[in-house]
């Protein structure tokens, strides 16, 4: 982090004291005000998750006081935790998928060579699609009969045009998977693609003189320098993936049945489609929770992981 | 001889995967433009149809051609008929909407954030942790907030209108921009504001003058990456807006017959209008693509 102060005449110091705490705090109080103005949406949050609401009830302030009862129904529930699980199952092997697509091919690009910058700007494209635009494309590719098996049945033996990609209960939810490693395998790629390139040379071609083979080289130097930037990829497409929303609902709103429900999409379901507001503020308290203990843990590693990505910055830096 | 051979086998090998992974990355856009232009009986044709036989822009025109549906009557224009109206062929409207959302949201978000990075990269004026917890107003989905904002925003009249949507959306692209702009601030050294500021030049000049031109590529790939997120966001457009404000991505769902299935070349055509754009910008800020979405953390 390049802090530092400007060195001033002793006299102005004060003066100058002052004038960052006036900049400090004029820049943050539309900050501040915006916090203050979106208060009552958590209030409304604490108010519906103690009182029993729905829209198909009278108007929400005399709603009955149930205390925690929807808290310990949420709890409680099989589906939700079926949902939280099916969550932690998308998000990590999505990431995963994500991470070893995206890691192979920086690997294979991050060395120039005859068209590099062509296969860099077709490999970023699914990372600037919109999501939804990939769920309405996907439901024109996967359906029995549809271009994709049609496709497939070019090089793959059998009927293809049997396969069922989303009606399956127990297949959707890893073609749902599929679709956001296609979307977000570039994110891994480009992360990796700079991390590679902005290693030191000097360690790698000492290991080469002094007798390493490749694969020695990739595991006892690369590897371990390129730690930092691993994790961040890992820990950021995570939790993009807790919170992916518009490819599963766009596609088959959680179905078929619920076997590709996850948590946004059942929250969703139950505050959008089942209208219980307060079973929903109830189980976002719970979501949230969760969310928070994952986050300041991703968070924790990240504040240590971002301080050796600078180090490491630092030396390429000094280097050049 | 052994070492030549090595490596021309791992050029035939790169190839080889690199050709395998365009081919997943390039069909679904390839299928996407090319059913934009075939007419609806090879929408669902088996085998597949790849090259339309009757290629035409009937597509795009049945989606942004500017045919108004007839108004039934001023006087019974409830909700519900709007809703239809507007469901009905109101691509444009939407374009409109998205494009001044997106970009207020973003030019406002960029903005406040590049004083705020500005501040923290030279006085510090937020500690480290405070802006790493910035970083939770990104990593909390936005849905478990949804049904109070929503409540909240009917309460307060901001339900369904622009300035809704955009006050959430310069919250949730905030830790991008001050993240994003305080990793262009920070690269450029002090020792030029201090050498402006013994040159006679006060604070004020020394920012405007020094360090806003050297800053001004970083904050316009700010921009534009954070214009890529509002532009294709679509949970919070779909719970928050209805009939007015009712931005592109969700537009592309009210293009679902009720029995005869997707209107797949109509909604082809708007998914292309949608997504063209996006790609051009990502194309044209590539470089600075990794910078946005690690928060700064890694560069390139």
């Amino acid at each position: 982090m390049a802090t530092a102060t400007i060195a001033q005449p002793k006299g102005r110091r004060s003066t100058r004291a002052r004038g960052v705490r006036i900049f400090k705090w004029s820049a943050l109080s539309p900050l501040i005000l915006l916090f203050l103005f979106l208060m009552p949406v958590f209030l409304l949050q604490i108010y519906f998750s103690l009182h029993s609401w729905t829209v198909y009830l009278s108007t929400w302030f005399d709603a009955e006081f149930v205390g925690l009862e929807l808290f310990q129904e949420v709890l409680t529930e099989g589906r939700f935790w079926r949902a939280m699980g099916r969550s932690l199952l998308f998000a990590g092997l999505s990431t995963l998928g994500c991470f070893i697509s995206g890691f192979i091919l920086a690997l294979l690009m991050y060395k120039p060579f005859r068209g590099q910058a062509f296969f860099y700007i077709l490999f970023i494209l699914p990372m600037l699609t919109v999501p939804v635009v990939i769920a309405y494309t996907a439901d024109m590719l996967l359906y029995e009969k549809g271009p994709i098996n049609g496709f497939l049945s070019y090089f793959l033996p059998g009927d293809l045009s049997k396969f069922t990609w989303l009606a399956n209960p127990d297949i959707a939810i890893f073609t749902i998977i599929l679709l956001e490693v296609w979307n977000w395998t570039p994110f891994v790629f480009i992360i990796m693609l700079a991390g590679l390139s902005s290693l030191p040379s000097e360690p790698v071609e000492a290991a080469r003189i002094l007798g390493a083979n490749r694969l020695q080289i990739f595991r006892e130097i690369q590897l371990p320098l390129l730690r930092p930037v691993i994790f961040l990829a890992l820990i950021l497409r995570f939790l993009e993936a807790m919170a992916e929303f518009p490819k599963t609902w766009g596609l088959i709103q959680g179905g078929p049945g619920t076997a590709t429900e996850t948590i946004p999409i059942y929250l969703y379901f139950t505050t959008w489609v089942s209208f219980d507001i307060s079973k929903g503020a109830a189980m976002s308290y719970v979501v949230m929770v969760i969310m928070i203990f994952i986050v300041l843990t991703a968070i924790y590693v990240l504040r240590r992981e971002k301080r050796a990505i600078d180090a490491l910055h630092e030396t390429s830096r000094t280097e050049a | 001889m052994n070492r030549v051979m090595k490596a021309r086998l791992f050029k035939i090998f790169r190839y080889a995967m690199l050709l395998i992974w365009s081919v997943i990355v390039a069909f679904p856009i390839f299928w996407i433009v090319s059913t934009s232009f075939k007419p609806d009986w090879e929408w669902h044709a088996w085998p597949p149809v790849y090259w339309s036989q009757e290629a035409s822009w009937a597509n795009y025109r049945a989606v942004w051609g500017r045919e108004e549906s007839p108004r039934t009557s001023t006087e019974a224009e409830t909700k519900t008929a709007r809703y239809e109206s507007h469901s009905a062929n109101k691509p444009w409207q939407a374009l409109w909407n998205s494009l001044y959302i997106a970009i207020t949201a973003t030019a406002l978000s960029v903005a406040f954030g590049a004083i705020l990075a500005y501040g923290v990269s030279r006085y510090r004026i937020l500690s480290e942790i405070r802006m790493f917890q910035l970083l939770v107003l990104r990593m909390i989905p936005p849905i478990v907030v949804a049904a109070p904002l929503t409540l909240y925003y009917s309460a307060i009249h901001l339900m369904d209108t622009a300035l809704g949507l955009i006050i959430v959306y310069f919250i949730t692209t905030l830790p991008y921009s001050v993240w994003m702009t305080k990793s262009f601030v920070d690269e450029v050294p002090v020792e030029i504001e201090q050498a402006a500021e013994i040159l006679g030049a006060t604070k004020w000049q020394a920012i405007r003058e020094v360090i806003f031109p050297l800053i001004r590529s970083g904050i316009v790939a700010t921009f534009l990456f954070i214009l890529i997120l509002t532009w294709s966001e679509y949970l919070l457009s779909l719970m928050l807006s209805k009939v007015d404000v009712v931005t592109l991505p969700v537009q592309l769902a009210k293009y679902e017959g009720s029995d005869e299935g997707r209107v797949y070349g109509h909604q082809a055509a708007l998914a292309v209008g949608i997504t063209l754009p996006l790609m051009v910008i990502g194309i044209f800020i590539r470089k600075h693509l990794v910078r946005g979405f690690t928060f700064g953390m890694v560069k390139r």
